[in-house]
């Protein structure tokens, strides 16, 4: 699981049981689910359950994993069955739990992984034609234009530059950003808000998830009437096609036909022209249920070639003097570094500057955080800079981590105070629990306090307390 | 709170699991399937190798598969396959990203556009079959009378120089002296970034290996080395030298009662990667006998006499000629015999009981008179 | 060398940071400084007497001759990595009689001159760092060999470890030279002169006893300049002659006239067996090359008996025990639940190889004799692939890792295309990893020569025709040492790793 699609993890999380079952239906759906939300080891449990004829015994769980990965086995266990996955039904004499697959989702993901049934949810691919097909190269520069114009969009007002890059985007999707709260109008000007700042700085695949979230909620306020596992299923099935490849429109539902005209307009599909027969995923859809880099933003150009997943295109140079070199010549990597940094100089192809206190704290005041710089570098570091780990000199990350923390010296967490407990043996218990699980922030043992920043999963236990006590 | 401390700065380090390359040895040693038809025909086991497959490929995003037919006259590639077949070299960066051009110049008919599948598993699919297809036409009677046994030393070589080659592209940009030290297979390097985990599957079904013991060894050393486990699903048959084979390298040795739940074993056992692995608890080989058997009798013997030149082992110490068999080097066994004095009233003690232990071992066979004697050195 | 700066530079960070904010420039500076000097320190080890060609200076002579020729820049880079590469590769893959069966006496200098900080943090740490690295590597490529650790101090040679097989003794004894398990002891820090000659001496006396059938070998990791000897040590080189000891020696600071004497004396006039380590990555390299079983010379074998040469060795193949009430192994007294029985006396030990404490039974396994077999029964090099063999063989990709080859040039460019390669073998062209080659092993045939890249970017094995890259040429030859080609097909099996029938396990 990734960082990316974790959002769009907790998205799913907290839909109902009627749509995940809606949901489960189409195996691609199924498939997309399993490879890029769960976790590893809930991977691992999934397809160890799935050819099992019989539900498995908590028991057998238990003697399957390692005493150390308890947490992990929970942790995974908590999030199958909150996506309804696997179904847990207390075994009639003893006190072990049985586990099993939900019906719909065993029966899909078998279907996905033998290629069986007749769904044909992972695309029809359009009659092969005389028309000329479009190139993946002409796909991904039309990606990369229209993703970004949107992110110049956002940033490029803030700092001041004018023009754009690749065209003016569509009023739908303006109104989707300020809905989103990525962008938020001021006296007529649009600027950039605390949101959008985190979402410029993510790497593009966890972009798009952002968006088509917003995307998601956007449409359901509207209330057009589009369903929602209409379009949640029409985005994992876009995440299984092939680049380069053309789909037939014909066997889409209307909502998903209405959605590929906004999909069209962020450049995450591309049709040739309003109402075509057939339409091709960009870079940006196919890669949304994977990992690797949606647009190399650098070279868009140059072929990702297979096997080169792990290097990273990266073209910021940082020394251990603070001062930064960044070959490129977007316009839109430069309004996204003047965000943090003093650029000197330009060239054709570099840009030069230097990070200063000034420049990390202006970028700190308007809301960006020190990791967020770092990880933004991290990302992007030259190829040269990824012969040493870590990639960024250590002096430069802690040094913007301190000009960050000059300017904060109170870290907030949201989440719940649990107090006044009936007695030492309950606190302690609540405590252990919630260590378990990760959750606890803080505990002040005189007092019996502590503070969790989720409360979900304790709710039983507290529950359990109140019965005992009665 | 102002506390920073430099235990965050890799913060980039593990977002998720690296990406994992499955390399599986299919035995095909026709033989040997035919014994097992009634319960498990090889067609049956391929088609579940290949939900396994998929199952590997769906798992991770950037995972990886490379399949080896270890046949019983040769090893060859099933996938990704050699270029006489199909162009593609391996299932590419990521499952949904297809390398670019493909779409263009691939044959219309390679791999048919089924809406029901995932495509990049009915391309691996597509691979697999054709080329064991290709395999099965291209046996020959006569290749099967010539030699009962399997390739698995040679599909073991095959397996490791591709994963190497791998792991080598999947290397973050490296300086050349780091490359130089990973070709000098430096420990440290390699611990410090891991960018590929991989592993190896046998799926045996065929015995006695002993002809290429050597070859086969040597592999395991590779794989020891390149902390590379070999998992061994024994289907049929026994050979001690793959048991040692999951030993040595940490991997899992499993010989099923019932050969038809073979997905049942492959999808519990052998699914989870090494990232997984250290959290569960896996199927070891237990036992594994290491005794040597001498090259002149091929009787295991627990007391051996070594070459010192080529390290055979004998059950006797009267070879012919005083000539060691394999190497020919002339072999004393007056330094075998020298001893400092003060040993000898011990030697006598020690020899009787080497008679009880090895009786068992060595049926018959007493021990020679004067060669009981302790090796000091 | 860059990244070895950058890794290093971790620590100094940590100590600046938290203080006032270092003005960039000053950070500039040191930073600058430091990495000038790393860049401008001589690379002037050497070996065999020369001072073979840094890798950068390499580079320029190459390319620009390639240029000359044709402009692609590219493909001689390409050309000259592989050359780099291959010369790693040992030169004689002939089946040699190795001396398997190892006594080597690994000598450490703990004086003064260790403290020179060279090396990082110091000479002294990392050549205990590498020490016990290099322990580990000999053990596992050399599982029934003998060694002992001795230190050099004060114009003394100190014992460190006994002769034994055990790898977690002379580890542990490494280990406590300089943080002691035993909270009373001292750690001992480099200090006075060493000495040669009481070294040898010693190592000497240790090798002795040793049979007949085993080499004797001394490695002399000498970071002084000088030997503070009570007597002649050129009556101690001669006594070590007579004894068949064999020394090598890791300088670290010049070549010094009596090492190259001692190494040629007691390597029969070959001088490769001395070389000077200038940094602690080719420290590492240097020690862990000798790892590798050094070949018998002809003109021991003639010198001394021969029959005494070579020897039946006694050796029992224990098997594993699993106890459910823990008891005393024989070998360190502790109580374990699992271990090995000796097959001769049954006494129990805890881990393998090892000589039986109580019957003085060398225990091992199987896998321990078959992990010397690769040193027996090498794998040939493989010949470079000109391109009209290539075009011959019609090979299109690497048959082992299926990576496409370049296509062959058009025909009329065939020939002079890479003249240049020739006349970059050398006797200077020495890697570092070109390990051990005797005098009499100059053979007619190519296979012994210098290996060179191969203009068409194949590697050709003799035994079964197949093509391979680079990468596998190195990965079979350094790493598998097995063919997979001959592996891969019937009939060259047995050619290839010699017509041995050897069946260890049934």
């Amino acid at each position: 699981m990734s960082a990316s699609s974790s959002q769009a993890l907790e998205y799913l999380e907290q839909l109902p049981l009627q749509t995940h079952k809606k949901l489960y239906e189409q195996p691609s759906t199924v498939l997309a689910i399993f490879r890029c939300m769960l976790p590893h080891l809930a991977k691992s449990i999934v397809m160890a359950l799935l050819y099992i004829p019989q539900p498995l015994s908590s028991f057998d769980l238990d003697a399957w994993f390692r005493p150390s990965a308890s947490r992990l086995k929970k942790d995974s266990l908590y999030i199958l069955e909150k996506l309804h996955i696997v179904e847990a039904k207390p075994r009639d004499t003893s006190r072990f739990t049985d586990y099993s697959l939900a019906p719909g989702f065993s029966k899909s993901l078998r279907q996905a992984l033998e290629g069986s049934g007749r769904h044909g949810s992972f695309g029809v691919p359009a009659p092969p034609t005389e028309k000329r097909k479009v190139t993946i190269q002409e796909l991904d520069d039309y990606a990369q234009g229209q993703w970004e114009s949107l992110l110049f969009y956002m940033v490029g007002s803030t700092v001041g530059f004018h023009g754009s890059v690749g065209g003016d985007i569509g009023e739908g999707t303006k109104k989707l950003l300020q809905g989103g709260g990525f962008v938020a109008k001021n006296h007529g000007k649009i600027g950039i808000t605390r949101t959008g700042f985190m979402f410029v700085l993510q790497d593009t695949n966890a972009q798009v998830w952002s968006l088509l979230i917003e995307y998601l909620k956007y449409v359901d306020n509207l209330g057009l009437g589009m369903s929602e596992t209409d379009v949640l299923s029409f985005l994992f099935m876009l995440g299984s096609l092939e680049l380069g490849q053309d789909y037939s429109t014909s066997t889409l539902s209307p909502t998903q036909t209405q959605m590929l005209d906004d999909l069209t307009a962020f450049g995450i599909v591309y049709m040739s022209h309003k109402g075509a027969k057939t339409f091709y995923p960009t870079r940006l859809a196919v890669t949304l249920t994977s990992d690797s880099g949606a647009l190399s933003t650098t070279n868009p150009n140059e072929v990702v070639a297979p096997g080169t997943g792990a290097t990273k295109k990266g073209f910021i140079i940082v020394e251990t003097n603070y001062r930064l070199y960044a070959y490129t010549n977007s316009l839109l990597q430069i309004a996204v570094l003047s965000l943090f940094t003093k650029l000197t100089t330009r060239f054709p192809n570099l840009v030069s500057g230097k990070l200063t206190r000034a420049s990390i704290a202006r970028a700190v005041q308007t809301g960006i955080s020190a990791s967020q710089i770092i990880s933004y570098l991290d990302a992007h570091a030259h190829p040269q800079m990824q012969k040493a780990v870590p990639f960024i000199p250590p002096t430069v990350t802690d040094q913007i981590r301190l000009w960050e923390l000059e300017g904060e010296r109170v870290e907030t967490t949201n989440g719940y105070m649990l107090k006044e407990f009936q007695s030492e043996k309950d606190y302690r218990e609540i405590v252990k629990y919630a260590e378990d699980l990760g959750v606890l922030v803080w505990r002040g043992d005189a007092e019996k306090k502590l503070f969790v920043d989720r409360i979900e999963q304790l709710q039983d236990v507290l529950k359990r307390q109140a019965a005992r006590r009665r | 709170m102002n506390a920073i401390d430099g235990t965050d700065r890799h913060t980039k380090v593990d977002e998720g699991p690296p990406p994992s390359l499955l390399t599986i040895v299919l035995d095909t040693n026709p033989h040997a399937w035919a014994h097992l038809s009634s319960s498990l025909p090889l067609s049956t086991a391929l088609a579940n190798i290949l939900i396994f497959v998929n199952a590997h490929l769906a798992s991770g995003n950037a995972n990886c598969v490379a399949v080896i037919a270890a046949h019983s006259q040769k090893a060859c590639f099933l996938y990704p396959a050699p270029t006489h077949v199909s162009k593609r070299r391996e299932n590419g960066t990521a499952n949904g990203d297809v390398e670019m051009g493909g779409t263009s110049d691939r044959p219309p008919h390679s791999i048919p556009d089924n809406p029901n599948k995932y495509r990049p598993f009915s391309t691996v699919e597509t691979a697999i079959v054709n080329s064991f297809t290709k395999l099965m036409e291209e046996t020959h009677e006569v290749d099967l009378a010539s030699t009962p046994t399997t390739m698995i030393g040679g599909a073991l070589s095959l397996a490791l120089s591709f994963i190497a080659k791998t792991t080598l592209l999947h290397a973050p940009v490296t300086s050349r002296a780091d490359d130089m030290m990973a070709l000098a297979d430096s420990e440290t390097t390699q611990a410090q970034r891991v960018p590929l985990t991989s592993r190896i599957l046998i799926v045996s079904v065929s015995g006695d290996l002993a002809n290429q013991y050597i070859p086969v060894m040597n592999s395991i050393f590779a794989a020891q080395r390149k902390r590379i486990p070999i998992d061994i699903l024994k289907l049929a048959g026994d050979t001690v030298l793959l048991q040692q084979a999951s030993d040595a390298t940490g991997g899992i040795y499993m010989k099923p009662e019932n050969p038809g739940g073979l997905l049942q074993y492959l999808m519990m056992a052998f699914l989870p990667d090494a990232t997984a692995r250290t959290h569960l608890v896996m199927p070891s080989a237990g036992g594994v006998d290491f005794r040597a058997a001498c090259f002149c009798h091929r009787k295991v013997v627990d007391i051996g006499y070594v070459c010192s030149v080529c390290l055979s082992i004998f059950c006797t110490s009267q070879i012919q000629g005083n000539l060691c068999q394999t190497c020919g080097s002339y072999l004393s066994l007056r330094s075998a015999q020298m001893n400092p004095p003060a040993l000898i009233p011990k030697k006598k003690k020690k020899k009787r009981r080497v008679g009880q232990g090895t009786d068992s071992a060595t049926p018959g066979g007493s021990t020679p008179v004067g060669s009981g004697t302790p090796m000091h050195s | 060398m860059d990244s070895d700066y950058d890794q290093e530079s971790d620590d100094v960070s940590d100590d600046e940071y938290l203080g006032a904010k270092p003005t960039a420039a000053s950070k500039a500076t040191e930073a600058g400084g430091s990495r000038a000097q790393k860049a401008s320190k001589p690379h002037a080890w050497a070996r065999r007497g020369s001072t073979p060609p840094d890798n950068e200076d390499e580079y320029i002579p190459e390319e620009t001759q390639g240029l000359e020729e044709e402009a692609v820049p590219e493909k001689s880079i390409q050309h000259m990595e592989e050359d780099r590469k291959r010369k790693r590769l040992r030169k004689d893959t002939k089946p040699f009689q190795r001396g398997i069966i190892r006594h080597v006496v690994l000598v450490l200098d703990l004086s003064e001159a260790m403290l020179e900080k060279d090396m990082r943090p110091n000479r002294y740490a990392a050549m205990i760092k590498y020490s016990q690295e290099y322990v580990r590597e000999f053990f596992e490529q050399n599982p029934i060999s003998q060694m002992s650790v001795l230190g050099m101090h004060d114009g003394l040679c100190i014992r460190v470890s006994e002769l034994s097989g055990n790898p977690a003794e002379h580890i542990t004894a490494i280990q406590d030279l300089r943080t002691p398990r035993n909270p009373d002891d001292i750690p001992k820090e480099p200090k006075g002169s060493p000495s040669l000659q009481n070294a040898l001496e010693l190592a000497r006396a240790t090798l002795y006893h040793t049979p007949s059938h085993g080499t004797r070998e001394v490695i002399v990791v000498f970071g002084s300049l000088l030997s503070l000897d009570p007597g002649d040590v050129h009556q101690t080189i001669k006594a070590c002659v007579r004894d068949r000891v064999r020394v090598s020696i890791i300088g670290m600071s010049a070549r010094l006239k009596i090492c190259t004497e001692i190494v040629s004396r007691t390597n029969s006039g070959d001088e490769s067996e001395y070389v000077v380590a200038t940094d602690q990555e080719l420290l590492r390299e240097l020690l862990l090359a000798t790892t590798t079983p050094p070949v018998v010379r002809a003109t021991n074998a003639s010198r001394t008996a021969p029959e005494s040469a070579a020897a039946l060795m006694m050796m029992g193949f224990p098997s594993r025990v699993i106890e459910d009430l823990p008891s005393m192994c024989a070998c360190h007294g502790a109580l374990t639940t699992g271990g090995y029985t000796c097959s001769r006396c049954s006494a129990k030990v805890c881990s393998l190889p090892v000589t039986c404490p109580s019957c003085q039974l060398t225990l091992l396994l199987s896998t321990h004799l078959a992990r010397s077999y690769h040193h027996l029964f090498p794998l040939r090099n493989w010949a470079e692939v000109s391109w009209h063999r290539a075009r011959e063989v019609n090979s299109k990709e690497c048959i082992s890792c299926l990576s496409p080859f370049p296509e062959p040039p058009p025909l009329q460019d065939d020939g002079p295309l890479f003249p240049t390669t020739d006349s970059q073998a050398g006797p200077n062209g020495h890697g570092v990893s070109d390990i051990r080659t005797s005098k009499n092993t100059a053979q007619p045939e190519d296979e012994d020569a210098e290996q060179k890249a191969s203009e068409s970017s194949r590697y050709e094995c003799r035994v079964c025709e197949s093509h391979f890259c680079i990468d596998c040429d190195m990965f079979c030859h350094m790493v598998l040492h097995n063919c997979p080609g001959c592996l891969s097909k019937v009939n060259p099996v047995e050619v290839q790793n010699g017509d041995v029938d050897m069946a260890g396990a049934s």
